[in-house]
């Protein structure tokens, strides 16, 4: 999926010329034929239709290229709505596809590895957003006969509609990000200078007692900077549970917070991790009540 | 702060189990320097040795006690230690007879 962000920058430096005055443009190797040169920095397009100059027709050059059929030849498939039917109603090979919303507008153009395993988790993800499903698997999935076969697919909806799929915009991270993003962590202040009119303590103390899980870690949860944060966040990752995290190492916004934290929970080390607005431990009572099967129940409650 | 460490190198440990032993009466008591394992952690800089210990305990006093309880009352016997460089604990808290049923 990375290699689909990367060549969006390609995609979308074509789209400000027309296609055809890139082509002319190629032939005349003037500095700004942004295309080309810029695929041709990037290794995942070693080969492409637009190095076919002679070639008038663009749209002739895609079925060439193409290891896929065009996306106005294909059927949409409905999105299944049981994530045990989705094996069964799309196929779980390599290929392209093209999902849809329910006003039959594409959201977003994507390579896969599974096709089946792609759309599940997009519809994990963004269910409003997946309604329909077009899929164009690819034989021989090498990594650039399915560039190609993407890239297809975007330029020509990119010809019919002028426009990129929202979801393959630069910054747009719920398509292509298809691991769930974590959640920033919370910053108890807005920054070192501020001076507090709420003591710290009070500060944890809201923040505990209104958030059902809350764990202190060293680090981000995104990057803890010690094995037992780590764990922490793996556990509770594992558990699917919604929690708020906070880095007791951000002296920028959290300043003062590690030795406050202790006092207030007497509890001299981290993580710690609050369940309720109470404190249930560190990394081991979380490891030790997760073997237990405590933990699950726990935090139903 | 720095000399004070130096004077006590490799003495941790042994303090840690003398003040855990006195009071809690442990039956089975092992503690483990790991501070090793961690050197280069981005919180021990300034102390690099005894720093992360692995303490596992049996005692007749945890019973009826949440872990929440026996991991504090382990860590209210070693304040010391945690005032004057002991960064982490992994602490295995067992009463006899939940031992008996893990052994």
């Amino acid at each position: 999926m990375a290699a689909a962000t990367l060549n969006l920058l390609s995609i979308r430096a074509s789209s400000s010329s027309s296609p055809s005055s890139c082509t002319n443009y190629s032939s005349r190797i003037t500095p700004h034929i942004s295309f080309y040169s810029q695929l041709s920095r990037s290794t995942t397009f070693p080969s492409l239709s637009f190095k076919l100059p002679n070639n008038s027709n663009r749209h002739s050059a895609f079925i060439i290229v193409s290891a896929v059929k065009k996306l106005s030849e294909l059927e949409p498939i409905t999105v299944p709505s049981k994530p045990d039917d989705f094996s069964d109603e799309l196929p779980s090979d390599s290929g392209v596809y093209a999902v849809y919303d329910n006003n039959n507008d594409i959201q977003f153009i994507g390579v896969s590895r599974s096709i089946a395993a792609s759309v599940l988790s997009h519809r994990k993800s963004v269910p409003e957003l997946c309604s329909s499903v077009k899929v164009g698997v690819v034989d021989e999935p090498d990594r650039t006969t399915l560039t190609q076969a993407w890239k297809s697919w975007m330029e020509e909806h990119i010809a019919v509609t002028g426009k990129i799929p929202p979801g393959n915009e630069s910054g747009n991270g719920i398509w292509v990000n298809r691991a769930p993003r974590k959640k920033p962590d919370i910053r108890l202040t807005p920054g070192r200078n501020v001076q507090l009119t709420v003591p710290l303590a009070e500060l944890i103390d809201r923040l505990v007692k209104e958030n059902k899980v809350v764990a202190f870690i060293k680090g981000s949860r995104s990057a803890p900077l010690c094995g037992f944060s780590q764990k922490v966040v793996g556990i509770l990752d594992s558990q699917g549970v919604d929690y708020e995290s906070v880095d007791v190492l951000d002296e920028e916004h959290n300043l003062g917070l590690r030795e406050t934290l202790k006092n207030y929970s007497n509890w001299p080390t981290f993580p710690q991790i609050f369940v309720n607005g109470e404190l249930i431990g560190g990394c081991d009572i979380l490891v030790s009540m997760q073997e237990q099967g405590e933990l699950a129940s726990l935090l139903k409650k | 702060m720095a000399s004070r460490g130096a004077s006590i190198l490799g003495s941790r440990a042994s303090r840690i189990k003398t003040k855990l032993q006195s009071v809690l009466e442990a039956s089975i008591l092992e503690v483990t320097d790991v501070s090793s394992e961690h050197a280069g952690h981005a919180a021990v800089k300034d102390n690099l040795n005894e720093t992360h210990f692995n303490v596992k305990i049996v005692s007749p006093k945890f019973d009826g006690q949440s872990l929440v309880k026996r991991h504090r009352m382990v860590y209210d016997l070693l304040g010391e230690e945690l005032e004057s460089g002991l960064h982490a604990l992994s602490i295995v808290a067992k009463t006899p007879q939940e031992a008996g049923k893990n052994l």
